[in-house]
């Protein structure tokens, strides 16, 4: 029994995917294209060419910071809706260290302008926190209000006062380029080592590697720690916490603060990794798939990079499956928001049912002289 | 007329995962007080609810009067004479008893319009006929729970009911209360009613009925009459083995003051005090009972007491320590523990693995702590030795909390307060919601930790729980300890007169 529930909590991703597969098959069906075509391009382009792997890796590296941050805010029982604009902030923090400061060594100048996006990041979590703690203004309206609030300050930011002076006259609008010394080492040149070579092979930078190192320490962090059990019970039970006398307030705080340091780190892999300097069409909206990549891995940080993998993936087949299979691309958009949706109610559906299976276990017939009379009628 | 007045045959119900009844066999005669006794979850209100029509069987069958009947709505259990009073009052506190009586039947008149004075009428005579003081042109939000009960009662009379079921009626009375009900109840049944009794209240039962049937689990134990019946022997078939009814109180000599409240004053909703000026002294050695009906300043008390609620004025103080508006955990650290009233609001985090709440409030001494790290072996084995000495039962310490049944959560924060030795202890409604045989284990556990020497605040709604456990006693009421007795100076009936404020006096000294 207890090992039937084991391999059914392994499998259970595995059974939600087919599960979104299916679904996702009656749409193909409906729009009169064979699945099997469908999904044989998605798969084949998706993940047997060396280019679309290292799309992946390099789609999936925002992906990745965007979803600890929210799963980490998630985790204790607080709703994050602003890492879009934390990162916002923590993105022109890192520019204004990159274009701002010279002469300094890589060793010094990168992680200042990595620490600053962490700061820039925790800077606009820290009013709706505080809100929160002493005013009791609930987080989700604060954090969307400070996404607005974000949104704004950054175009004002690179258009009107930090634009690249040598820019002006020509359409575009961003800030002066940092020198070499803020910019993140490409993996290129490894992955080479490994065979994966392409266009995008420069894109893929030392970024990934980092932030997959900050969900192994959120996983021990949270998993194995006294800090991460106390979040665990202020995040189930804050009432049950207050009584063993947890400081409610204290962890929430940090918590939330963490988040935020990391939503700061969401955009660097462009901004640091990619471009350069700091452009007003930079990418945008990483922060609401951090929920979305949240929600998909159970707020568990090891989840977290396997669904920005799966969505890296989603986004580079869907490429393959509009050029090969011919598939409008409004469909592929919407297959992909149903594989997503199916995942999540699969995972749902199977959770809950391990749960009441665990239930029933949980409590199995004693071996005290009543209760073993009571099973015997 | 047919002796047996309702019969019934193999009535079965499951619900999702339980079998509330299974093939229960039943015989009511004409004009007998017939209780139906069994531990919370044994399937009492669910037979109940399906005679009155709420239920439907998923196998049996019902006779009245000799003759098979399907019961599908209450409306039918009316016309077949059947009433039930409900255990949560369901009147209109702005109407008078009389227009609550009449709700839902209301005789019209011919322009529709209601003969209230009629209804009145009625509803008076009801009164005389069964002798229940209560006056119809009262309005129910100035009566108090005896009285509204009454009204309920009357309610199912003036509809006509032969037979009324009352489904753990005493709950929420008070012991003159309880005497006053058991009155009616006689007189009801001098009057040719028939009385289905329902309670876990074992002298009630034995007091008040003719027959006793014992359901467990679903299923009937047996129907005993109830003169030659005794206490044990009806607990021995509600729980299925011997229990220890009357707890030891071996003598112990109190030792110092550990913890004292000095004019506690506490604010509730709106500033209004909810605890005023209130003093109290437990001492090492001792077990303080506080008595009192439910809502009046004791949930306050015991947060103001162990830091989860401000006090506005006042000291507490523990091994002479003020802790008045310190935090929780200051004051745990200084060896309070506390068994909070709600376990699953304030006392377990449901969702975490036992091993992990067994340890809540005290995760952070160094033992079970590796630098930052949560030491998981550590924690393991004290569980499991803790898992073992509280008999709690479960098939490992991995499963949550929220697996457990009430009683092995109840004995999970038991084994937690309990450990490493604290110096007071403050137990809010330890045995609520328990059964036999789990109360009598925790009442247990509070004895022995007197005779250790730990000092013992027990708030308790159970008057018979506070009275066979206390060295002292004190009565809330509206927020004020209004007296204070020793061991055996009061019975359960003066206790009441003053928990329900028509007496006052003021408090002895410890
Ligand atoms: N409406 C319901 N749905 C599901 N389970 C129920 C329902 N009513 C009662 N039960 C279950 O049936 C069992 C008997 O409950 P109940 O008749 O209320 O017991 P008692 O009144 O003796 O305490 C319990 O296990 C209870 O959880
Ligand atoms: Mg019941």
């Amino acid at each position: 029994m207890k090992w039937r529930l084991l391999v059914l909590q392994i499998a259970t991703p595995i059974l939600a995917i087919v599960f979104g597969v299916v679904i996702a098959s009656i749409i193909v069906l409906a729009i009169g294209r064979n699945p099997l075509d469908v999904f044989g391009v998605l798969l084949r382009f998706g993940l047997l060419r060396a280019d679309s792997l290292l799309s992946i890796l390099f789609k999936a590296t925002p992906l990745i910071f965007a979803g600890l941050a929210v799963a980490l805010s998630f985790r204790a029982a607080l709703w994050n809706i602003g890492v879009e604009g934390q990162y916002y902030i923590g993105a022109f923090c890192a520019a204004y260290v990159g274009f701002g400061i010279k002469g300094l060594p890589v060793a010094v100048h990168l992680p200042l302008a990595v620490l600053a996006a962490g700061l820039g990041g925790m800077l606009w979590a820290l009013v709706p926190i505080l809100l929160k703690l002493r005013r009791g203004a609930h987080e989700v309206i604060t954090t969307i209000m400070m996404n607005y609030i974000a949104a704004a300050v950054i175009l004002y930011l690179i258009a009107d006062v930090f634009r690249d002076p040598s820019q002006i006259g020509t359409p575009r609008v961003r800030t002066p380029e940092f020198p070499g010394s803020a910019r993140v080492p490409s993996m290129g040149p490894l992955l080479g080592l490994l065979g994966l070579t392409g266009p995008d092979a420069n894109k893929v930078n030392w970024l990934l590697i980092f932030g997959l190192v900050l969900c192994v320490l959120f996983t021990v962090l949270l998993s194995r720690t006294r800090f991460g059990y106390e979040v665990r019970a202020v995040a189930f039970n804050p009432q049950a916490a207050e009584a063993a006398g947890i400081p409610n307030a204290r962890i929430q705080f940090l918590m939330f603060m963490l988040s935020g340091g990391v939503a700061g780190l969401a955009g660097l892999s462009d901004v640091l990794g990619f471009f350069g300097y700091l452009d007003i069409d930079f990418p945008k909206g990483l922060g609401f798939l951090g929920i979305s990549i949240a929600l998909l891995a159970k707020n568990n940080p090891l989840g977290v990079v396997l669904a920005a993998l799966l969505f890296g993936f989603l986004d580079r087949g869907a490429l393959g499956v509009q050029f090969f299979a011919r598939v409008p691309k409004e469909v592929i958009v919407i297959l992909q928001a149903l594989i997503i949706l199916a995942i999540v109610v699969a995972y749902e559906l199977v959770t809950r049912y391990i749960r009441m299976q665990r239930k029933r276990e949980a409590e199995r017939p004693a071996t005290a002289p009543a209760a073993a009379a009571e099973a015997g009628h | 007329m047919h002796p047996v007045l309702i019969e019934l045959k193999g009535i079965t119900k499951r619900f999702p995962g339980v079998v509330a009844n299974d093939y229960i066999d039943l015989t009511v005669l004409r004009g007998e007080i017939h209780a139906i006794v069994g531990e919370n979850g044994a399937g009492k209100s669910t037979l109940m609810r399906i005679l009155y029509g709420l239920y439907q069987p998923d196998e049996g069958s019902i006779e009245v009067n000799g003759s098979p009947v399907v019961i599908d709505s209450p409306r039918k259990a009316l016309q077949l004479g059947i009433g039930m009073v409900h255990q949560h009052f369901m009147l209109i506190p702005r109407f008078t008893v009389a227009e609550n009586v009449i709700l839902g039947s209301e005789p019209a008149g011919a322009l529709g319009r209601l003969r209230r004075k009629e209804a009145e009428q009625r509803v008076r005579e009801l009164c005389r006929q069964y002798g229940f003081a209560l006056d119809p042109a009262a309005e129910v939000s100035m009566l108090s729970v005896g009285e509204q009960q009454r009204v309920e009662i009357i309610k199912v009379l003036y509809r006509g009911a032969d037979v009324l079921i009352l489904d753990e009626p005493t709950a929420v009375l008070v012991p003159q209360e309880v005497d006053e009900l058991f009155a009616n109840l006689r007189r009801l049944r001098e009057q040719g009613k028939t009385i289905i009794f329902i309670s876990h209240m074992l002298d009630e039962v034995l007091e008040i009925s003719d027959r006793i049937t014992v359901l467990r689990r679903g299923r009937v134990v047996g129907t005993v009459p109830a003169a030659g019946t005794t206490k044990s022997q009806l607990a021995e078939m509600m729980v299925g083995r011997p229990v220890l009814l009357e707890l030891e109180h071996p003598p112990v000599t109190p030792g110092e003051v550990r913890l004292e409240a000095r004019e506690v004053t506490v604010a509730g909703r709106g500033g209004r005090p909810v605890v005023s000026r209130l003093s109290l002294a437990v001492r090492a050695g001792e077990i303080y009972g506080i008595a009192g009906v439910e809502g009046n300043g004791q949930t306050e008390l015991v947060e103001a007491l162990v830091g989860l609620r401000p006090v506005t004025s006042g000291r507490i103080l523990i091994e002479g320590h003020d802790v008045a508006n310190a935090s929780a955990r200051a004051i745990r650290l200084l060896g309070a523990a506390h068994i909070p009233e709600d376990r699953h609001r304030r006392g377990l985090v449901l969702p975490m693995a036992v091993w992990e709440n067994v340890v809540l409030g005290h995760h952070s001494r160094p033992q079970f702590l590796d630098g930052a790290f949560v030491d998981r072996k550590a924690i393991e084995s004290f569980a499991n030795e803790r898992v073992e000495k509280f008999d709690i039962r479960l098939s490992n310490i991995d499963v949550p909390a929220l697996a457990l049944s009430g009683g092995n959560q109840q004995k999970v924060i038991v084994a937690r307060e309990f450990s490493f030795n604290p110096k007071v202890l403050i137990a809010a409604q330890p045995t609520r919601g328990l059964d036999i045989g789990a109360t009598e284990f925790v009442e247990r556990q509070l004895l022995e930790a007197r005779s250790n020497g730990m000092a013992v605040l027990l708030i308790s709604a159970n008057l018979e729980e506070v009275l066979s456990l206390s060295d002292r006693i004190g009565v809330m009421c509206s927020g004020e300890l209004v007296a204070e007795f020793r061991r055996g100076e009061a019975t359960p009936q003066e206790l009441g007169l003053y928990m329900t404020g028509t007496r006052r006096a003021g408090a002895t000294s410890p």
